[in-house]
Formats: C-alpha cells, structure tokens, sequence
C-alpha cells in the first residue's frame, strides 16, 4: 500500500486515458481522449482538477417554483399548508404536483445535457457522487424543482471543495431540511431523522456512535428550518432547544455546526468518505490500508476534495490492474458516456425512458441511502434496457449525419479495428473481434463489396451496437 | 458471488447457442422431475395493490355505525355492501371476488401493518418489499426466498415479475429475475435484425480477455439472461391453450400472462402483478370501485383458467398495498395515506374466512387504524407453510404465523 498512493510512472496510453474520462467525468469523446493521452498524466489529471469556470453555461429553463409563483402560500416547516378550503387546497397541489413534475424531467433532461456537453467533466461528475451520497428525492415532502435545483447547484459549487463546509450546508439545505424532516423538528418534538442519517449514511456509519449520540444532535439541530416568508433556511432561536448536549464525548450548548465540526473531528469520518470515495472513483472492498492512507490525506488536506483527488487520479493504483474496468457503470454514466463515445452533441429526451427502465432516474433516487451500484445494475431487465438503448442510439438520426461512425472505412478489418478501439479501447477477446468482422463481412447474407453506401451504413451501425453489446462496455 | 458451473470459464456474455438446447432441456427437466419435495411445483402469485387502497372501502365494517360517521358521503350504504356477515363485507364492486369467498377460496386478514408507520408512498412501499421497516435493505423478501429455495440455478424463469422495471420486493442477490411487462415486444431490439441477432448470440467464449474484472463473470451471465431469456421465454409458453376469457383491463392480461406461465410448468415459483393506482386522495369512489372490480373480475377469470388446467390447488395468491387511508374522508370526497388495511390471500392452501381483528375505529393513532397483525407474519405464514421455507433467515427474525393456510 505505501506506493498505492505514489504518482503513477507507467506507460500513458489512450486507454488510460479514456480510463481516467469514464471515472472523472462520464467519458470522453474520441478527441478528449486523443488529447489527454499526447498529455503528461500529470497534466491530464490537472486539466480535470484545474477546470475552467462553467458559469457562462446555460441554466435550466423551467425551474417550477409554487412559492414564488404564488401558487402556494409558505408556512414554516410545512409548505403547503394553506387557509384554503380542503377542495380546492387538493385542486391546487395536484397542479403543483403536474407542474413540479414536467419541471423536474426539464431538469433531468438538462443535466444529462450538461454532464455531456460540460467543459468541467470532474464537476458534474462530483455533483452527480454528491447526489447519489446526500440523497434527497424530488417532490415528495414538498421538494419542489426549485429546492431540486438549488441543491444541484450547492453540490456542484462545492464539487472539489471542502467536505466539511458542503457538509454544513447540505444540513442548511432547504430540500435536505424538509426530505429528511429536520424542518418540522422543534425543541418539544425533536425529529431524529435528520441527525440519524447525516451519522449512518453521510459522514459516519453504522457503529461509529451511538442512540444517544443521534438524539443529543437531533436536538442540536432543532430550529434549523425554512423561513415562511424567504422559503429559505433560517435558525429559529424559538423553537431550539438550548439546553446542553452530550454529543461524542463532549458536552457543550451545542448547535447543528457544532454537530458537523465535531463529526468531522473522528477518525471515521475521514474513513467514511475515503472508502466511500474509493468505491465510486477507484473499486470496491478497498483494501483497509489503502482506505487508512486515502483517509490520512483527506485530514492532511483538512477535507478539501481537489489535492486529494489530484493525487488519487495521478496514482499507481488508480491506474492499477485491480481498478481497470472493476465497476460497473450506472446507468447515467452508460447512457452520457454512450453519446460522447460517438461525439453526438444533444441528448434525445428519449433517453430518459431508457433510464427509467435501466433503474437511474435523476432526483429520484432510490431510498435516503442511494443507488446501491455494483451488481444492483446487474439485471436482466435493466440490461435488455441498456442493449435496446444502444440498439436505438446506433440507428439514431443523429448517429447518422453527427458521429464519426460515417466515416469509418469500407474495409472490413480496418472497420472492425476502428470499432473495437473506440467503443472499447481494444478490451474485447480475439473470437469476439473475429465476430465483428465477419458480422461486416456478411456471413449468410449480402457480401461487404455488393452494399451500397447506404447499406454499409446500416451494416456498421449494426456491428457498432455489437461492439457496445460486449462485456467491457458494462464496465467503467 | 456464486456463479453455475455452467457459466464458469465463460468469457463472452454473447450467448453460446451450441449450447442453449441442451441448457435449458437441463433446466426444465429439473422443476418437473423434482416434484415431491415440500412446497414443490406451487406458486405465489403476488399482486401489488399500489398506492395505498383505501382498506375500509374494500373490506367495509357495516356494522359499526362509527364507519358511517368518519365516512358521511364515501361509507357504502350497507345495502350495498356484499354481506360476509353482520359486521363486515366486501365493496360492492367485487361480485366475482364475492362468490370465490363464498366458495371457501379466500382468506381476509384484517388490521395489516407494521410498528412506526411511514406515510410515504416510497418508503412504505419499499418496507412492504424489503420486509424492513428499521432499515434500508437491497434485496427483496421474495428475492431473498429465491436465493435460499435450492432452485435449480440454471432456470432463468425461477421467478417473474410481469412489470415494466423489477419491484424491489424480487431483488436478489444470486438470482435474477427477469421483468416482464408483456410477451410481445419483450426482449432485445436488435432480434429483429436477423444478421444482428446471429452475430450476438454466436460469440464464442475466449478465455483471454485483455482486462480483469470482478464483475466480469457477472455482466457476461445478465447478458446471456437478458438474449437467451427474452427468446425463449415466448417460445417455452407458446404452447399454452385456454379458453379462458379475461378482463380487458391491465390486470387482467397480466394475470392471462401469469396463468400461461403457470400451465407451461417452466419451474417458475414467484410471480408479481401490479395493479393500480390506489391513491384516492380526490373523488375516491369512482377510481377505487373501478380498480376493485377489475382486480376482482381478473381474479376470478385467472382462479377459472388455473383450474381448467388443473393448477388451481397449486397458486396462492397474496395481495398487499403500501398503506390503507386515512379513517375519516377528507372534504374532496376522498381519504389521505393512512396505516393498517386489510389483505387478501387467495386459492391454493388458503382456509377461507376472516383473520386478525376487525378494526375498532374507536381507537385511532391520529385518524388511523392501529395495526393488529404484522405484515411479516403474514409473510411467515406464506413462506413456511406455503412456500415450505424457514421464514427467519429471509425476515430477520421470528413471526408467528398465522391460520389462514393449510
């Protein structure tokens, strides 16, 4: 383990290169990929950590807000509570719900938009790690697209930065506050929810404190709620309790920062998030050394994200045998990265059923405690929606004016090559490649040499979703 | 993660079609010839009431006048209500489920429920699939029963839900279960391209794979589920004849699909059906009467079919739903998410009658009915005396259970 952590002197290759794209960011194009391998890795890593400003990238266009709209009145805690008559009070969140709905598939639509398009790969891919890891679903407990959004946005503002401060805000978030029930927690009626899954799920895990630890925070965190007037955060002193509190060895007046500082102060934290890191950029089951050294750094670096994931992405062991291909992509990393692959520019709103049907829907994940990843991909169902997703991108308009597969070769073995190292970076079996080319070729039906232009198209596209039908490309 | 002994030293996950006859020729040999073991040969039918189905509508306590009193304009008027006996009876819409109650086919358990109920749709009805309500569990309690049941591992159809996307309640960790939301049009697009189609599945295995991967293994058998299954599939039930006539409704082509499972014998021991949505926060009475007797002309049609074939004494059918509602209406003729509801089981094994304790709407938690019966007794009572497993490994602990099975 010592030298896991150590710069990485190996050959530097495109398939390292497209390696380093698939973890931090969803892919790269056949370009990007050309032109982080005529890099140092070094540089290459730095070109993802150091990355431009994205502010001038456009912002969503329907982000439904029923406050502001003046659809539905605020009221502390409890949005949607309203002086209406019941009738018309269930009218109207019906409407809310519609509206809130469309306006959540525009945001979903735009975000995959933006993984794609994204001078900032390493960006929204940690936006995307902060969503699967802070969860909280849209709508339900009156999560409103606006609330969605402004949580996008805090997890990509703190994307490389310090995870204790995001920490801190996330327990401020308005989404966050009314998802895990924090908003309706008063000094009277403490709701431990919030104060049980930030321990558990967000910073801890299990066994790294106690019942009453959960409960002497819960009641730290009481009067941290939405202002009814703002539909923001606000620490109401009025309903906080301010008694003293016994929270992981150490009494004091205690407020919900305080919880965090004090969170963050245990070796598990650092622990927590190395092995959780681990898991999303490197593999699973870290090694208890490698997870040790990974947690080590994050104190050195006082839990800011970038030198910390500059000297993982530059690392031996990232670029190890052990770590090549060994997770499985999500479904969002599958269907973004489809569409880099072939350099295609605009997400098809289609796309979206295919998520739905492969189990990644955005802003809806599954249970407080996220995707589970891994094999949890590994379906029949959710495969025959990913092979019938690459089925339908291949034979896509776009595939067939926009992307390079217009302009591979006529020739069967070089056609096959070209297939088998973009789709793949060559991670294919020898009989499996041989299967391509005879697929090209014509076996039982019409000779390569007697297609026309047209139909060689057609015949390429088909050995394309072949190539992205192998094992590999299930792999990240 | 176990793996077949078929599938090891295979590295392609294209499928192997020398192989594919004698593969599943093993793997329906084994349901049929293996038929005497406890439990063997039967089915559960699980049928997902989804969005919470307003419990006192459907089994209706005519007989406590304090019904009549949370419910001025939704209570049924007890003329209406299918009379089970002075107290209780079914919701007017189920005349079809009325006679096979009659016929001694099903079982009502009252008062349904779990401690500290959720009110979220999500989370009450991933506790209802999970078996979990104090924690987040990945797999599934039908899931966890297909693991630990010795299935023959080489049977793809050991399990099927007839949905659009897998219900949590049928994740496993070592078996996958195909998701089936109709026969037609089910399975890979690129099957219709004959060249395609024969260059997918006429991959061969090679052994020297240029990377390793601990999910390797894994991603190559989904892929050969996901080809061989999907195609074979249409072709092992085609052959199934009936004269059965079902309901044009959702539910009833779903359970038209789950009885041509059954009669094909392709070993399969979990189904899961869908029907919905229950969530009658508005007008309650038309959507719920309309939903009930779909749900209750299906049944009969499906319990008809099964026994034109002989297979009724060998499907028992369970039904859940997330919540019941809310006790009193609320003021747009409809109920809010509540707690504790009645449910059905239904045909083989089932001692017909009424289980658990009718609900007293004179104790309410806050406008809700208090639960009388864990759900995971029930679900106890399914997997030891029907499904002939040990219930405590797949709930994480010991329930009773109940009478209602044979």
């Amino acid at each position: 383990m010592a030298t896991a952590l150590a710069p990485y002197n190996g050959p530097w290759n495109q398939r390292l290169a497209a390696h380093l794209l698939r973890r931090a960011g969803f892919g790269g194009t056949p370009d990007e990929i050309a032109r982080l391998a005529g890099m140092r890795v070094g540089d290459a890593v730095e070109s993802l950590i150091h990355f431009p400003s994205t502010d001038a990238l456009p912002p969503p266009d329907n982000v439904f807000d029923p406050y502001s709209a003046g659809i539905l009145p605020l009221a502390r805690g409890r949005p949607g509570a309203m002086m209406m008559d019941q009738t018309s009070r269930q009218q109207v969140l019906m409407d809310v719900r519609r509206r809130s709905r469309e306006s959540i598939i525009s945001l979903q639509q735009w975000w995959l938009q933006r993984m794609l398009t994204t001078p900032a790969p390493l960006q929204e891919k940690m936006t995307f790690y902060f969503h699967g890891h802070f969860t909280t679903a849209a709508i339900q407990k009156g999560v409103w697209p606006s609330y969605v959004y402004q949580q996008n946005q805090l997890f990509r503002n703190y994307a490389l930065g310090n995870l204790r401060e995001l920490t801190r805000n996330v327990s401020k978030d308005p989404g966050m506050l009314l998802y895990l029930d924090n908003a309706t927690s008063v000094k009277a009626h403490p709701n431990e929810n919030y104060a049980r899954e930030l321990m558990e799920l967000f910073t801890l895990g299990h066994g790294n404190y106690t019942e009453q630890d959960i409960r002497e925070s819960a009641r730290a965190f009481t009067g941290w709620t939405i202002d009814r007037r703002t539909g923001q955060f606000m620490d109401a002193a009025r309903i906080h309790d301010d008694d003293p509190k016994h929270f992981l060895g150490r009494t004091g007046n205690f407020t919900g920062d305080d919880i965090v500082n004090t969170i963050f102060e245990q070796p598990a934290a650092s622990r927590f998030f190395a092995n959780s890191l681990l898991s999303f950029f490197v593999y699973n089951d870290p090694e208890p050394a490698l997870v040790n050294s990974v947690a080590s750094l994050l104190r050195k670096n006082n839990f800011n994200l970038a030198p910390v994931l500059s000297r993982l992405f530059r690392s031996n062991v990232f670029y190890s045998d052990r770590a090549y291909r060994a997770l499985v992509k999500s479904p969002v990393e599958f269907v973004v990265g489809s569409y880099k692959l072939f350099g295609l520019k605009q997400i098809d709103p289609a796309a979206q059923r295919g998520l739905v049907q492969m189990g990644q829907v955005l802003f809806y994940p599954p249970n407080v405690a996220g995707w589970p990843g891994g094999s949890a991909w590994l379906t029949t169902q959710m495969m025959i929606a990913r092979e019938n997703f690459a089925t339908a991108l291949t034979n896509s308009p776009a595939m067939a004016t926009s992307s390079w597969l217009t302009t591979v070769p006529m020739n069967a073995p070089q056609a096959t090559r070209d297939l088998i190292r973009t789709i793949l970076q060559n991670d294919a079996s020898g009989a499996a490649i041989a299967k391509v080319q005879n697929y090209l070729n014509g076996v039982n039906t019409s000779a390569l040499g007697m297609l026309s232009g047209e139909n060689y198209q057609e015949r390429v596209r088909g050995a394309a979703y072949l190539t992205m039908a192998m094992p590999a490309y299930q792999l990240n | 993660m176990k793996r077949s002994k078929f599938l090891l030293g295979t590295v392609s996950g294209l499928t192997i079609v020398a192989n594919a006859d004698h593969f599943f020729a093993k793997a329906l040999a084994e349901p049929l010839l293996g038929g005497s073991a406890a439990g063997a040969n039967r089915v559960l039918v699980l049928i997902n009431l989804q969005g919470g189905n307003d419990g006192l509508n459907c089994v209706v306590p005519h007989g406590d006048d304090a019904y009549y009193r949370y419910r001025p304009t939704l209570g049924i008027p007890k003329s209406n209500v299918l009379q089970i006996n002075e107290r209780i009876g079914l919701n007017p819409a189920m005349k079809s489920f009325k006679a096979l109650y009659d016929k001694g086919s099903v079982a009502i358990v009252q008062g349904v429920g779990y401690p500290d109920p959720d009110h979220s749709h999500f989370r009450s009805t991933e506790i209802w699939q999970t078996a979990a309500p104090d924690r987040y569990e990945h797999t599934g309690w039908l899931g966890r029963y297909l693991d630990e049941a010795n299935l023959p591992k080489n049977n793809l159809f050991n399990g099927i839900a007839i949905s659009q996307v897998l219900p949590e309640a049928l994740v496993a960790r070592n078996t996958d279960v195909p998701a089936v939301p109709q026969i037609n049009g089910y399975g890979l697009i690129s099957d219709r391209n004959r060249a395609a189609r024969s260059a997918y599945s006429s991959i061969v295995e090679d052994t020297r794979m240029p990377f390793r991967s601990p999910y390797l293994s894994h991603v190559m058998e989904i892929e050969d589920h996901a080809q061989k299954g999907s195609e074979e599939l249409p072709k092992l039930i085609a052959g199934y004849k009936t004269n059965a006539s079902y309901p044009a409704s959702p539910i009833g082509r779903s359970l038209a699909l789950a009885a041509q499972i059954v009669g094909s014998n392709i070993g399969t021991r979990v189904l899961y059906v869908q029907h919905g949505s229950f969530d009658t926060h508005v007008n309650q009475k038309g959507t719920q009467d309309r939903l009930l007797g779909e749900f209750s002309d299906a049944i009969a049609a499906f319990y008809n079919d099964l026994a034109a074939h002989g297979n009724d004494g060998r499907v028992l059918t369970l039904t859940f739903s997330e919540f019941g509602r809310r006790v009193g209406e609320n003021a747009s003729r409809g109920t809010d998410h509540g707690e504790a509801s009645p449910l059905f089981m239904i045909g083989g094994g089932v001692k017909g009658g009424i289980y658990g304790s009718n609900p007293d709407l004179t104790r309410l938690n806050m406008g809700n009915l208090g639960f009388t019966t864990d759900f995971r007794s029930v679900y106890a009572t399914v997997l030891e005396r029907w499904l002939g497993r040990p219930s405590a490994p797949i709930l994480s602990g010991n329930f009773s259970t109940i009478a209602a099975l044979t």
